[in-house]
Order: structure tokens, then C-alpha cells, then sequence
């Protein structure tokens, strides 16, 4: 039973794959308990084809030059017999692995703090109210998804389908278009992009489009 | 030898105090025997490797006038949970007989070793002089040890607990120090879990005038940081608590100018949390650091760019892999005076890549830094195509550690193992004195290793190779050897009895979960009374077993000071008298 299935494993050299190590290491009970060869358990299966495994120190030699096909198998049957640390039934749900404790080489500190955060990426959010004006009803935007003005812009520009125009922008601007305005935290009224990004993130409270010929 | 009876021996002990390196010292020994008495009557300094490689009598005896004494315990793997709990490493018989014999002891370095609050106790009572303690992966200890020696070293000038596990049960510690106390250059707690008192804490920085180094725990909020940094603008070092509160512009503006006071610092750390918006308060510091250390940080990339293209003086980095491969474009474009860059794994136990971070990012910093030597990079995809040209752009690199986290990846362009990857790593990097390998590997890269790998000390090696050939030709051709550590290889017996007399030359090897049989590791300690071979292995006795089955795990190395007495119940030392030993 065993050779078969090693066989039909044979015709793809270095596959990796999950479910293919999960096939291969549910056999694993079989040769956990083989303890006869020095070299491997997985000499059982083919110790008569392969030189290396004889016990002629001469065969060492050969190894590398003979054919790889088998060298393919014996090192997916090597994995098998001598990897007693990787956890082998949670590697057939390939999506996910359960944190094998020493694999990768990730100290504890670090895997601790990493792994709970790594999943959920949690970012901080800061929504922020937007009016247009002439328009009563708002919307919300959250300011911490993204990272400068251009950005912020953008995103406005096409929440309101309008142009926005603020300092040092290259461009003759029209009546039609519109300006970005914030209220901070001293209740003023100001032009959006005249301070750095992230000073104007801890005075923003809230922001107002308003029509270019009204600044 | 007329030569040496030429000299007086002040004079010579005089020449011999300008020799400092280890390697020195150990030669001037060496030379003859009247030398060899000078040396060790004015040596004051030693690094133990492997506490078990001599035993503390021998060491006193040969070295009467000890004032710093560094000492590592658990083998390397031990960080990676390999190496079974209660191992050993203990430090007490050490500290009891230096208790004794230096009394002026003034320096103690521990790695990896278990550290009670007995021995805690007892440091702080009989080394009158006592100034730098650093526990660097240490554990066994608690708070109330750290604050016996808070309390009695009173000319203590260093307190380093790197990466140690100690348990926090009073929270006091700190304040164990006495108003007295002004000498503190270096004050490291980052791996605390615990709270500190935060008044004890700003008076301590305050008073010592010449701190230097302060790394901060994650229970060390945003907002007391302002105050202790403006206690301490000389600071050169600081590792940050966490570094996230709730946008408040006034706080902001306080940490701003507290940084902008620091006119000093080189090096920054902690970054336990990450509230993006109190990043640009260290940008006035950028300029001047040479170390960073964000491996805890959960920045994102845009967040990363903007900082790291900033820090123009950059030698070292250490970041989690949000920093993705146009980071590490940026990286190298800013930063060429890089000499270490270490990129860490933010989801390592996902078979999906959480991050667009691949090996085009080490290409991009291996083209990019010139000065870039040390490397430790975890990533889930590599080419060989890739790896040669790293090792043509990077010839100078001495540490190179790969960890692709699949295990037994292959290029993943051409499928191929990356023995020709690795084989360009050895063969351009003349100077490589420490390698990793990952990825799917044959014997071949052996060869390679063996070939050219004369300047290598430490190898580290994991699920590579296809049988002893590999580790044959590890074992005799990479002459500087010194550290071998390999796990879950197809490596026997063959390779390791051929070699016996290599392992002398070298501090250390350590197997597990390879095909080493029992037979084996009793022929080897038998025959080589200088190895210390000891078997490790959980599943009971090793002769309970036939002598062809594998054991668990084996540690092999040289010691003068012969078998351990301390072993615990899970592990035997091979040698003649085993098996006289039969439970």
C-alpha cells in the first residue's frame, strides 16, 4: 500500500504542497516505529535501488551523480521519517497552520506581540464629518486611511464627483471649482494643506467644501 | 627563550595589558611557560562560550584576577523551543565560586542561562564593586532579584535584560534603588511585563546624569515619555514604551520637543504599538540614528517609507516585513551607510502571504547599501537567480541568514533546488563567517560549503541535504567551523564518526531529529574523552531501545571540565562508563 502511494508521488519531484506533505505524513506512524536503518527509515521502501543506502562507504560517493528521480522520492521519504517536529495533521488545511513551536525561527517575544496582531492588521481609525456646502446632509470619512493629501483629494474629489483645489496646486482655477476647508480645535476655519499631514491630523475635527470664489 | 627572561615581568605584564582581544591573550599563552604564568596573572577579562566546556574550579585556578566574566548556556536552538525545559545552564555553582575567589568581580554576562533569584541575591552581596549585570535570554528569575540588586550594588552602571523571561510579581523593583544611587549609564527592562513606578522611574533618570542607554516596557505609556526624556537628553540609546494614545495635540507637541531636546540619540527601540500619527515627533532624530529597531512595530509600509527614508545615517535595521520590497527599494536608496538589516516575519505561521514582500526587496538593499554585511531575512519566496546576484553584489557579506518559511521551498521560478544560490553565497562572500540555510537543499550545496566556506564559524542548517555526503563534507572542509547546529537533516552516523576529531576543533554541534543512532553517539563518546557527547531524548533511556534507532537530539562538544553533573533526567552522556550506568 505504502509503495503506491509513494509511487504516484514520485512522478512530481519537489512538490511541497500541503496536501501532498499531508498524504505523505499521514503515513508517518509506519516509519516513526521502523528503527532498523542507520541512515533512515525510508531505506525500507528502497534500499535494494538506492546506492547511498548501502553500507558501502564507497556508495556516499555516488550519490550525487545517480539518477534524481529517486533522490526526489528518497528526500520526500527522508522529510517523512525525520521530520518528528512539523505538526502533520494541520497541514492538510493549507490556509491556515497551527504555530508549530519551533518552526519558523521566530523567538517568543516576537511571535507573541506579531502573531496576535498579524491577522486582524488592526489600523486606529479617526472619522471626520464633511459637509459640501449647500448640501445638508454629510458624510464621513476616515482620515487615517490615508496617508497624505493627495490622497485625502482624491478620495473627497470622487466621493462629490467635483474639483478641489488647494495651495501650490498648478492649476488656474474657475468659479465651478472648490476648496477643502477644517474646522480645528481652536473652532478656525482653515485652508486644508497648508501644515504637515500629520500635524493636521491631531487638529482636524471636521471638514467643508466650499465653492472657490467664496475664499 | 632568552628573550623572555630579558624582561622583567612588569614589563611584560605592562606590553600584555594593551592586548585586549581574546584571541591574543589566548596566544601570548601560548609561547612559553613564564609567559603563560604572566598572562594569566593579568588577565582580567573572559568569555566562556559553553559554561559547560570548564568548570568554575579550573577557571579560578587558572585566572585569579577575574573582573569580567561572560558565560552563555543553552545551545542556540534553545530560543526556538528545541531544546527540552530544565536542559540546564544553570548558573549558581559559577556565581558561588567567583563569590569566593573574586571578590572585586565587577562584571557579569550571562546568555541563555537559568538565573535564580538566590544567585540574584547573592551577586548583589558579595561583589563590592559590582557595575555591569547583563542577562541577555536568561530566565528562572523574578523582580524581587533584580531588586536585591537594585538595592546593594551601589556603584551598579549597567542593568541589561535582554529578551530574558522573568516573572513580575510586586511591580516595585525599581524603587529598590537608592536616592543615592547616581552611577547608572545603562538601564535596560523592555522584556518586563510588569508596570514600574513611574515616579521611582523619573527620579532614577533624573539623578543619573550620565544614562545613557533606557529601554523602556510596553507598560511605560506615550505620555510619561516626554518627562523622562527631557530628564535625559543625553540619552544615546532609547527603546520607547508603547507608543500609541489617543490624538492629543498637546501631548503631540510635548514628545516633539522632548525628541528635538535630544540632541544624542543614535539609537531607538520598543515601538510596542504603533499610533502612526505620533511617528513624525522622532523625525527631527532621524537624521542622526544609526540603529533602529522596529521589530515589534506594526507600521505599515507607507508609514515605514516615510520614516525610514529619513534616517540617512542608517547602519542598522530591524523591521517587521510590512516594510515590503518598496520599502526596501526606498531603504536602499537612503540609506548607504547600512551595514545590518534584519526583516522579520508579521505572520509566520500563515501558508498565504500577508504582505507583498518578496526576494526583490534583498535584491534592491543588497545593490543599493554597499556597507550591507549582516543579514537575517525571512521571507516565502527565493530563486537562485536571486541569491547570485545578492552574492555578487555583496561580497563583503559575513552574516547571511535566510529563512524561506516554507520548509523545503524550491526557486520559485524554476522549481530547482537552491544549492546554486547558496553555492554563489560561499563562493563570492570570501569573508562569511555565519550562514543559515533554508529552502529545499541537496547535498550539493554541501559541496559548495565545504568548497568554499573556509571562513565560516557558524552554520545552521534545517530540512536540507539527502544524506551523510552533506554533512561529510560540511565537517571537513569548512576549516573555521565552529558552531554546528542542524535539525530535522537526513544526516547519520557515517558523516559524524568520520569526523570525530573535527569536533574537537570546534565549541559545539547539536542534531536533532535527524538519523543519528545510538550505536553511534556510544561509539563517539567512548572513543573521543575530550567531547562531551550527550543524548537527548525524551522517550526514556537510550539503551531501552535498539542501538540502531535514532535518538531525539544530540549535543557534542569539547570540555575540559568532563561529564556534566547536573544532567537532568531526559539526557546521558555517552562515554565509558555509560554503560556501567544502566538504570
Amino acid at each position: 500500500m505504502s509503495l503506491c502511494l509513494f509511487e504516484s508521488v514520485i512522478s512530481r519531484p519537489y512538490i511541497y504542497k500541503a496536501k501532498v506533505a499531508a498524504l505523505i505524513l499521514s503515513l508517518r506512524p509506519q516509519f516513526a516505529t521502523m528503527g532498523k536503518a542507520t541512515h533512515s527509515s525510508s531505506s525500507s521502501i528502497d534500499s535494494s535501488k538506492h546506492p547511498t543506502l548501502s553500507s558501502a562507504s564507497s556508495s556516499l560517493y555516488h550519490q550525487s551523480k545517480t539518477n534524481t528521480d529517486l533522490s526526489s522520492d528518497l528526500r520526500l521519504g527522508l522529510t517523512l521519517s525525520t521530520s518528528t517536529s512539523l505538526l502533520p495533521d494541520t497541514l492538510s488545511n493549507s490556509d491556515s497552520r497551527e504555530p508549530s513551536t519551533d518552526w519558523p525561527p521566530v523567538k517568543p517575544p516576537q511571535r507573541n506581540t506579531v502573531a496576535e496582531k498579524g491577522n486582524n492588521r488592526q489600523r486606529p481609525i479617526f472619522f471626520v464629518k464633511v459637509y459640501m456646502e449647500g448640501v445638508p446632509i454629510g458624510r464621513k470619512l476616515d482620515l487615517f486611511a490615508h496617508h497624505s493629501y493627495d490622497g485625502l483629494i482624491a478620495t473627497l474629489a470622487h466621493m462629490f464627483s467635483i474639483t478641489i483645489l488647494y495651495p501650490n496646486m498648478d492649476r488656474v482655477h474657475s468659479d465651478k471649482d472648490h476648496v477643502l476647508t477644517y474646522e480645528d480645535k481652536e473652532g478656525d476655519w482653515m485652508m486644508v494643506g497648508d501644515v504637515p499631514w500629520e500635524m493636521f491630523l491631531t487638529t482636524v475635527k471636521r471638514l467643508q467644501i466650499t465653492r472657490a470664489d467664496r475664499c | 627563550m632568552l628573550m623572555a627572561h630579558s624582561f622583567p615581568e612588569e614589563v611584560l605584564e605592562h606590553v600584555f595589558s594593551f592586548i585586549r582581544s581574546e584571541k591574543d591573550r589566548n596566544a601570548i599563552s601560548l609561547v612559553c611557560k613564564s609567559w603563560y604564568e604572566i598572562e594569566r596573572w593579568c588577565r582580567h577579562r573572559l568569555f566562556i562560550g559553553n559554561c559547560y566546556a570548564v568548570s568554575p574550579r579550573i577557571t579560578i585556578r587558572r585566572f585569579p584576577e577575574l573582573r569580567s566574566v561572560s558565560l552563555k548556556g543553552k545551545p542556540h536552538f534553545a530560543d526556538f523551543n528545541l531544546v527540552p525545559q530544565g536542559w540546564g545552564g544553570n548558573v549558581y555553582p559559577w556565581v558561588a565560586a567567583m563569590a569566593q575567589a573574586y571578590p572585586w568581580l565587577e562584571e557579569l554576562r550571562l546568555k541563555r542561562m537559568v538565573v535564580t533569584d538566590d544567585t540574584l541575591e547573592l551577586i548583589s552581596r558579595s561583589f563590592k564593586n559590582f557595575k555591569v549585570l547583563v542577562l541577555s535570554s536568561c530566565e528562572g528569575f523574578t523582580t524581587d532579584g533584580l531588586a536585591a540588586i537594585a538595592a546593594n550594588c551601589r556603584n551598579l552602571r549597567e542593568l541589561d535584560l535582554r529578551e530574558s523571561e522573568v516573572d513580575d510579581p510586586s511591580g516595585n523593583w525599581l524603587s529598590h534603588f537608592p536616592e543615592s544611587c547616581t552611577s547608572l549609564v545603562s538601564l535596560s527592562f523592555a522584556c518586563l511585563e510588569g508596570e514600574v513606578s513611574f515616579s521611582a522611574l523619573e527620579r532614577l533618570v533624573g539623578r543619573c546624569t550620565n544614562l545613557k542607554t533606557l529601554r523602556l516596557n510596553q507598560a511605560v505609556p506615550l505620555d510619561k515619555l516626554p518627562n523622562l526624556l527631557r530628564r535625559a537628553p543625553q540619552l544615546v540609546d532609547l527603546g520607547t514604551g508603547v507608543y500609541s494614545a489617543e490624538v492629543r495635540p498637546e501631548l503631540y507637541s510635548k514628545l516633539a520637543g522632548a525628541f528635538l531636546g535630544c540632541k544624542e540619540l543614535k539609537s531607538l527601540s520598543g515601538f510596542w504599538e504603533v499610533l502612526p500619527a505620533y511617528l513624525p515627533a522622532i523625525y527631527p532624530v532621524c537624521a542622526g540614528l544609526t540603529s533602529l529597531n522596529l521589530s515589534y512595530a506594526t507600521i505599515q509600509g507607507p508609514d515605514l517609507i516615510k520614516l525610514v527614508s529619513q534616517c540617512q545615517s542608517l547602519q542598522r535595521l530591524w523591521v517587521l516585513d510590512y516594510i515590503e520590497d518598496n520599502g526596501l527599494d526606498t531603504l536602499a536608496a537612503s540609506c548607504k551607510d547600512l551595514q545590518e538589516l534584519r526583516v522579520f516575519p508579521s505572520d509566520p505561521y500563515s501558508a498565504e502571504p500577508n504582505v507583498s514582500l518578496t526576494e526583490q526587496g534583498l535584491v534592491s538593499v543588497s545593490e543599493g547599501c554597499p556597507k550591507l554585511q549582516s543579514v537575517l531575512y525571512f521571507c516565502r519566496q527565493m530563486s537562485n537567480a536571486a541569491l547570485l546576484t545578492i552574492a555578487r553584489n555583496r561580497p563583503n557579506m559575513t552574516r547571511f541568514r535566510l529563512c524561506i518559511i516554507e520548509p523545503q521551498a524550491p526557486d520559485y521560478l524554476t522549481l530547482q533546488p537552491l544549492d546554486a544560490g547558496f553555492g554563489a553565497i560561499v563562493e563570492h562572500c570570501n569573508n562569511l563567517r555565519r550562514l543559515s540555510l533554508s529552502g529545499l537543499l541537496t547535498d550539493r550545496v554541501f559541496e559548495y560549503i565545504g568548497t568554499h566556506g573556509k571562513k565560516l564559524e557558524m552554520l545552521s542548517l534545517a530540512f536540507a541535504g539527502d544524506g551523510d555526503l552533506g554533512l561529510h563534507n560540511v565537517l571537513s572542509g569548512c576549516k573555521s567551523l565552529r558552531k554546528l547546529e542542524i535539525r530535522d537533516c537526513p544526516f547519520g552516523d557515517k558523516a559524524l564518526l568520520a569526523n570525530a576529531l573535527k569536533l574537537e576543533t570546534m565549541r559545539s554541534l547539536w542534531m536533532s531529529s535527524c538519523s543519528v543512532s545510538f550505536g553511534a553517539c556510544k561509539l563517539l563518546g567512548q572513543k573521543m574523552q575530550r567531547l562531551n557527547v550527550e543524548v537527548i531524548d525524551e522517550r526514556g533511556p537510550p539503551d531501552s531501545r535498539p542501538d540502531n534507532c535514532s535518538v531525539e537530539r544530540l549535543y557534542v562538544y569539547r570540555s575540559v571540565a568532563g561529564p556534566r553533573l547536573d544532567k537532568p533526567n531526559f539526557v546521558w552522556t555517552m562515554d565509558e562508563d555509560f554503560a556501567l550506568k544502566l538504570s
